[in-house]
């Protein structure tokens, strides 16, 4: 009966369909640039990322106009939960973003996965600032952002992190200075708690920033272990591995991190905890500067849940010489995003304009500077502190200049050299090792063979 | 009875049989085939790749490689068995508190509509936006250990999403609260079907209330309660959005899923073959499920 | 449902009921104290302050009324069907639908994706409605369906007696018998398709197109997260939902116990 004859049709079509698309996947590579790229002075085009945010976006978008008022900007901001799910799909057709942000490694966004879908940047980097660009721009951003030669994206700015943040006004009312060792931080964090003041809060659930911490605890052990092994050029059998972990898991039985931890996330828990003054320290990098600003802190303390909230002093001290090793001081950070330019974008003069200004121009430059979220990537660029409205600023001002330069000193990758299957790994390791499930020799093994696998 | 036509004529009187389905249902395969069944073909293609996902990149056949890591995967298995037991416990509990409530609300009761609305509302809000309320609320700071203190539990408070033995009933609480007014609604949806006459003729034979509830509403809901569950199979096989964004599949494993286990390994880890393979014996399990849901159900009602 | 003859049985009624609403009342008035935390109204003030409320609600409610109609329309014409008509192969092609809903959506994003560019819909709200609905409509030709058995054939035999053809039983004596599982159908589409996140996050760029779940993401950055305006923003989302639950429970409940079989 025709109801059989249909059936079978139907099956037909729904093949066809599918051998189409198969077809797609399997010759997949080498979009071919279309042939009009668009004029490098004039246009429309649109930039997708997780960051910066609206504000921040804004301002740098304002500040591009004033060089170049006849290219619009429409910057749209794809969550970091969902960016790789839409930015995948997007950016294989014309309809996709002209401009898109990029991470080291293989993190959300990052150019191991994407580096198919951007152009060179090569080319246009050379002829913007000659041919030895890459000794003008920081380290850690060329390199996390280049795949096998190609430029795959233009570090916007870095973000390191090590540092570890503290509210001086709890510290000065309980008569408390910021502890050095590990000695010394169970002290405070004891004093604190019998005061009934939360110490140090961590969203350990979110293992990111597990994964900064140890990496803090490591560069304290042994600067550069951290790395070595994430690359396989050493093992983490090794004793300082071992030591390592021991710290990790001693800062949750000696009560540092607090009860629970493990349940929690660092944004926006850990953060709102912190900034709600329930808690006197926490882990954050150089992204955190932004907060000792002080319509920024008001605005987050409000989002923290605080009615008419009254800034505080936020002060960013070094990790703890935890190890009693005397290494302290090693910051560790890589690019917070870089630019890509799409393959398929059908502007791609116009985009390449922006990429280059925003990443590599002094005026872009000193925009993503002022807004204290990153490090900027072209060296000799500094915040302009004159015009910055810090909530305290002799108490602080030093202090953040201090980290700027620390940081910007630093040579350690952050998530550059951890693969997507390490990072799963340590997030096994690290938050199993913190709830006592799993025997620290046995994570340090699993760590081991993830990156024999590689 | 008629001969089995299937084309009907419009001629009256002459059949009592109506006539053939096939235009009827025709729409809804269209829609169901074009969108869905082209990737349904296209993930069971991919599940033979070691891709990562992003179309422009190269992909790699290996067969079925990713079939037997799979199978050898603990992972997978741990988060099979959450899946089982999960479907279990919350239909359970869904399907007793979702039936009640429709039973009692179609009873006289002050403030009905009231009570609809607040059972109703989880469904509506988006688990994103609840996720840290609910973290807050489990934290070992939180508004339900101050509860169980406040009644003389305290004994019993601890740091409820940092322990994998208590994350995963915080999981389910979660879910419960979330989906059992859609439970509610159907329910009630089908108890409006039910013919008062049959339940005035049982009130006259002297039947209780409960008697009434077990041996005639309930089996009147059975159509209802099958789809439920079939459903409920479905959604637990899928489920993702609780137990990621309360716990994000942690501690430890402790409420993994599949569905969170497919978005790790395809989001985080960028292995999209593997994920595929995942996702074909999720598809294979829901169909198996939903098979034996209907068979099983079917039979008791014949 | 429940004669409630004596006083100690109809409090006792509304005790349990209350007892059962409980839980689910406590986690809400968490979400509302929270989105009221820090700067209370201001919060709200905040949202709309974003510019975009009205449009996203308005695109929002685009996509929810064409869902429903499409999903209304195709599952009722199946579900009717499935459940009365004669098919060959019914039960495998019941299957195959109800199959579908077995995908995650984030396997599907990369297929659909390709589809929408492929006929040019990218950017458009279709993308958006025509997936949706697409989900939808296994589920509720499974609770349909359900319905759609449980008439009684003598019903339409009366009618096909009377000389109506297929079309004119279905739609004079069957559909009005529908109501209630019609209603569970709307409300239940109208979650899904106001609820969407995903799918509208690939597909809608354009700021005019989007729809109120990307609401939040205004509040939510890589380093802030503004759970104050989140919160906020679900419950202002969340209120036109509420309300039209409450309109329709009101219009679908009505008895239709009387006069079925007349």
């Amino acid at each position: 009966m025709s109801t059989q004859r249909f059936g079978w049709r139907r099956a037909g079509a729904i093949a066809i369909a599918g051998v189409a698309l198969t077809t797609l996947v399997a010759c997949s590579g080498g979009g071919s640039a279309p042939a009009d790229q668009g004029s490098a002075t004039e246009g429309n085009i649109t930039w997708w990322g997780w960051t910066p945010d609206k504000t921040n976006a804004d301002k740098l978008i304002a500040a591009f106009n004033e060089e170049y008022p006849d290219i619009t900007v429409e910057f749209v901001s794809k969550p970091i939960d969902t960016y790789d799910s839409v930015i995948g799909p997007a950016i294989t057709s014309t309809d996709g973003p002209d401009v898109f942000n990029v991470a080291p490694g293989s993190a959300n966004g990052g150019v191991d996965t994407f580096q198919a879908g951007a152009v060179d940047l090569r080319p246009a980097v050379e002829e913007a600032l000659g041919s030895d660009w890459e000794s003008k721009l920081a380290t850690s951003g060329v390199d996390g952002l280049t795949v096998d030669d190609k430029v795959v994206g233009l570090s916007a700015g870095a973000v390191y992190s090590g540092s570890v943040w503290i509210n001086q006004d709890i510290f000065d009312a309980n008569g408390l200075t910021a502890p050095t060792n590990l000695d010394e931080w169970i002290a405070v964090c004891d004093a604190l708690q019998a005061a009934g003041q939360g110490c140090f809060v961590q969203g350990a659930g979110q293992w990111a920033f597990d994964m900064d911490t140890f990496e803090a605890i490591m560069e304290n052990v042994e600067p550069g272990a951290y790395v070595k092994a994430s690359k396989g050029e050493m093992d983490y059998s090794d004793p300082a591995f071992v030591t390592g972990m021991e710290i990790w898991k001693k800062l949750f039985d000696e009560g540092i991190m607090q009860e629970g931890a493990i349940g929690l996330q660092q944004y926006p828990d850990a953060n709102n905890a912190f900034m709600s003054g329930k808690y006197a320290m926490v882990m954050m990098g150089t992204w955190y500067t932004q907060y000792a600003v002080k319509d920024i802190m008001i605005a987050s303390m409000e989002a923290a849940g605080v009615s008419n909230p009254v800034p505080f002093t936020m002060i960013p001290i070094q990790f703890p010489d935890v190890a009693d090793t005397g290494n302290v001081g090693n910051m560790f950070g890589d690019a917070d995003y870089g630019l890509a330019v799409s393959a398929k974008s059908e502007q791609q003069a116009a985009a390449t304009t922006f990429a280059l200004w925003l990443a590599t121009a002094e005026g872009g430059q000193q925009a993503v500077a002022n807004t204290l979220n990153n490090i900027p990537s072209l060296k000799g660029v500094q915040p302009q502190w004159d015009n910055i409205d810090l909530v305290n600023a002799d108490a602080q001002l030093d202090a953040l200049k201090e980290l700027t330069d620390v940081a910007g000193a630093s040579t350690q990758p952050r998530f550059a050299s951890v693969s997507a299957d390490l990072n799963s790994a340590f997030r096994d390791a690290l938050i199993g090792v913190a709830s006592g499930d799993v025997q620290i020799t046995d994570a340090l093994e699993n760590l081991q063979a993830v990156v024999d696998a590689q | 009875m008629t001969a089995n036509i299937v084309r009907t004529p419009r001629r009256p009187g002459k059949r009592i049989g109506l006539g053939a389905g096939m235009p009827w249902i025709l729409p809804a395969l269209i829609l169901v085939f074009g969108m869905i069944y082209f990737s349904i073909g296209f993930t069971g293609y991919v599940s033979t790749l070691d891709w990562n996902g992003f179309i422009l990149s190269p992909s790699e056949n290996v067969g079925g490689d990713n079939y037997v890591a799979m199978f050898q995967d603990p992972i997978f298995w741990t988060a099979l068995w959450h899946t089982a037991v999960f479907f279990v416990v919350t239909f359970t509990i869904q399907t007793a508190i979702g039936f009640s409530f429709a039973a009692l609300l179609h009873s006289k009761i002050h403030l009905a509509p009231l009570y609809k609305v607040i059972i109703f509302i989880p469904t509506v809000l988006a688990p994103a936006t609840m996720a840290p309320v609910f973290r807050s609320i489990f934290d070992a700071d939180g508004q339900f250990n101050w509860l169980l203190d406040h009644v003389g539990l305290g004994a019993l408070a601890r740091p409820w999403l940092a322990e994998g033995a208590t994350a995963m009933p915080v999981v389910m609480a979660v879910t419960v609260w979330q989906w059992t007014g859609l439970t509610f609604i159907l329910f009630y949806a089908a108890m409006s079907q039910i013919d008062p006459q049959i339940l005035e003729a049982a009130r006259v034979d002297g039947a209780s209330n409960f008697r009434m509830l077990r041996s005639i509403i309930w089996p009147l809901c059975s159509g209802t309660t099958l789809a439920l569950a079939t459903l409920g199979v479905i959604g637990a096989l899928k489920t993702f959005d609780v137990p990621y964004l309360i716990t994000k599949a942690g501690p430890n494993h402790a409420t993994e899923f599949l569905g969170t286990y497919i978005y790790q390994t395809m989001v985080q880890e960028k292995h999209f073959g593997y994920a595929a393979a995942i996702s074909v014996a999720l598809l294979v399990i829901a169909i198996g499920g939903g098979v034996l849901m209907r068979v099983r159900l079917h039979k008791k009602e014949v | 449902m429940f004669e409630l003859r004596s006083r100690w049985s109809r409090v006792g009624a509304q005790v349990l009921a209350t007892i059962i609403v409980l839980p689910f009342l406590a986690a809400l008035i968490a979400m509302v104290q929270g989105s009221f935390a820090g700067q209370g109204w201001g919060n709200y003030l905040k949202v709309f302050n974003t510019g975009v409320v009205p449009t996203y609600f308005l695109n929002s409610a685009i996509v929810a009324a064409s869902t429903i109609a499409i999903v209304y329309v195709i599952t009722m014409f199946a579900a009717f069907g499935f459940a009365k008509l004669r098919i060959r192969g019914k039960e495998v092609w019941f299957w195959l639908i109800l199959a579908a809903l077995a995908m995650p959506e984030a396997v599907l994003l990369t297929p659909l994706f390709v589809t929408a560019s492929t006929f040019d819909i990218y950017n458009e709200l279709i993308a958006v409605i025509l997936p949706i609905a697409a989900l939808q409509v296994p589920f509720t030709i499974l609770l349909a369906r359900g319905f759609f058995e449980a008439i009684p054939t003598e019903l339409m035999d009366a009618g096909r007696v009377d000389g109506a053809g297929t079309f004119r039983v279905f739609w004079y004596i069957v559909l009005p018998l529908t109501r209630p599982i019609a209603g569970a159908i709307v409300v239940l589409t109208l979650l899904n398709a106001w609820n969407a996140y995903l799918l509208p996050m690939l597909m809608l760029n354009d700021p005019d197109k989007q729809v109120v779940t990307l609401l939040p993401s205004f509040f939510m950055s890589q380093y802030t997260n503004d759970q104050t305006g989140v919160l906020a923003a679900a419950v202002i989302t969340a209120v036109p939902v509420i309300v039209a639950y409450l309109l329709l429970q009101r219009s679908f409940e009505r008895g239709l116990s009387a006069g079925a079989l007349k």
